[in-house]
């Protein structure tokens, strides 16, 4: 038995004859906190869509706690937390009113914790959940999600509408529910010191597929920045392979290199540049380089 | 399942008043017809009692489907409940219970009342029961059809080609069953245009997107 919560194999994904994904693949294992990131548009939410079976895909399979999305019962979708982007709650319904339902419709449901997000919240119960602002519908979406004690938490830019004390306490929120016996988040988030933050594996989505798939620490060691000072005008090409992107001025070259190891640094080293400095990358500049158009997978480990 | 069909019924609940004062109404002009001995079949009885019934009957079920379908698809109602403990198939069955309830919130206190009016006026003619037996059925059928088209309009209310045929389908079964009358081959037909009605239902909201 797989010891993976999630399990997407070759997912292709069209609208309206685009192709939105391309034949992704990609494995979760539990108890892990998984940033999926990516530009707008690039088929984030669509992957989540089809994992919780919302959405059918137009080829591949995708598995959640073993199970094929569409097949999952009722009790696996109970073990299942969900913030979706745009909080996709019954608007014409009261706060206390939906709280019943999900109350209702929920295998556990840990009180006393919702509660306490209530009141951190300050979330009123007797207003219609249309009449809340976006950032309170938020705090709403993440509050249900979490007082069902999900096994799986899934959150599509989950952040979005808060503020940042909010914010802040969000994370603190996951990172607490993490810690508890192999809880697995898979999150999207256009904010990436969150993601920096809270993520131990991340996935980068460019044109449809995944192009990096690794450790947070992993994909930092592994995506260089290198500035190479030539004692002439820089050359176009240095014949390495995993360039994810490179800029010539003059004598400088700024190049971005995938799994920098010994034998790519002697082929560098081969142009004889005169300096070779390292920039220290965030994710934020890992993510801007990657999300560059690229032709092949860069980091997959 | 409960708390669905409860949601369901809370969400409906201008439909359920609805039932149970058109039942109230018709048990009132039953008893009436019963202690003043008109014949059930007087033009004055046809236009006071069997128009709204069947107009009533059947814009009743059709309009709450409708609302249903049409409330989840823009309110992305199903959308939220299948991140809870549920499955589509589980809220799908949920509505189409609370629309049967529904029917049968007229109906049963109907049936009741013509039942025992029958027993207190009527001669005691065999043939009775199976007539009553034979008109409850078909009733219900033709307000359960109603309901199921209803819910197929109301998941298609977009295109304009479906909600048509929906009301065209809706408008043919009061000349079918005057056609035909209450009895056995409107009871099959009936069946038959249920099960085709949700069976398309059911695929629809099964394969659409959330």
């Amino acid at each position: 038995m797989s010891d993976d919560v999630i399990e997407i194999k070759n997912l292709v994904k069209y609208y309206d004859g685009r192709c939105v994904l391309d034949g992704i693949d990609l494995k979760i294992p539990q108890g892990c906190i998984y940033g999926l990131l990516g530009r707008n548009g690039i088929g984030k939410t669509t992957i989540i869509r089809i994992l919780l079976g919302f959405e059918s895909p137009t080829r591949g399979e995708t598995f959640v706690f073993g199970t094929e999305s569409p097949r999952l019962s009722a009790r696996q979708r109970g073990r299942i937390g969900y913030v979706a982007e745009a909080h996709n709650l019954i608007q014409n319904y009261k706060v206390s009113r939906l709280v019943k339902l999900c109350k209702e419709l929920s295998l556990d449901w840990n009180d006393e914790f919702f509660n306490h997000l209530m009141e951190t919240f300050r979330l009123p119960a007797e207003r219609k959940v249309r009449q809340l602002s976006i950032g309170m519908r938020a705090q709403l979406n993440i509050a249900l999600a979490m007082a069902i004690e999900p096994q799986l938490l899934i959150l599509d830019d989950p952040t979005l509408g808060l503020d940042t004390v909010a914010r802040r306490h969000f994370l603190e929120m996951a990172i607490d529910l993490i810690g508890r016996d192999g809880r697995t988040i898979l999150f999207s988030s256009h904010i990436l010191s969150d993601v920096e933050r809270i993520a131990e594996r991340v996935g980068i989505l460019v044109a449809g597929k995944v192009v990096v798939d690794c450790r947070l620490e992993e994909l930092k060691k592994r995506i260089k920045k290198l500035r190479l000072i030539f004692p002439e005008e820089a050359p176009s090409n240095l014949h390495l392979t995993e360039v994810i992107t490179q800029q010539n001025e003059g004598r400088e070259m700024v190049i971005t290199v995938a799994n920098l190891n010994e034998q790519k640094q002697a082929v560098i080293d081969t142009s004889k540049p005169s300096s070779c400095t390292e920039i220290p990358m965030t994710l934020e500049d890992i993510f801007i380089e990657c999300t560059k158009p690229v032709l092949s997978p860069i980091v997959s480990y | 399942m409960f708390a669905l069909i409860k949601r369901e019924i809370e969400d409906s609940v201008v439909y359920f008043l609805g039932a149970v004062v058109l039942s109230a109404i018709l048990i009132s002009v039953l008893i009436s017809i019963g202690y003043h001995h008109t014949p059930a079949g007087s033009p004055a009885v046809a236009i006071g009692v069997l128009l709204p019934v069947i107009i009533m009957g059947m814009l009743g079920p059709c309009a709450m489907g409708a609302a249903q379908m049409y409330t989840d698809k823009t309110r992305k109602i199903s959308s939220f409940l299948s991140t809870l403990v549920v499955t589509r198939a589980q809220i799908l069955i949920a509505r189409i219970i609370t629309g049967i309830l529904s029917i049968l919130t007229v109906l049963v206190p109907l049936i009741v009342t013509a039942v025992i009016l029958l027993r207190i006026f009527a001669p005691p003619v065999p043939g009775y029961g199976v007539m009553v037996f034979e008109i409850s059925i078909t009733i219900f059928l033709m307000g359960f059809a109603c309901y199921c088209i209803g819910l197929q309009t109301g998941w298609n209310s977009n295109k304009i080609i479906p909600t048509m045929g929906g009301l065209v389908l809706t408008c043919t079964l009061v000349p079918l069953v005057l056609v035909k009358g209450f009895g056995l081959h409107i009871i099959v037909i009936l069946s038959l245009l249920i099960i085709a009605s949700l069976t398309r239902t059911w695929q629809k909201f099964m394969s659409t997107s959330l």
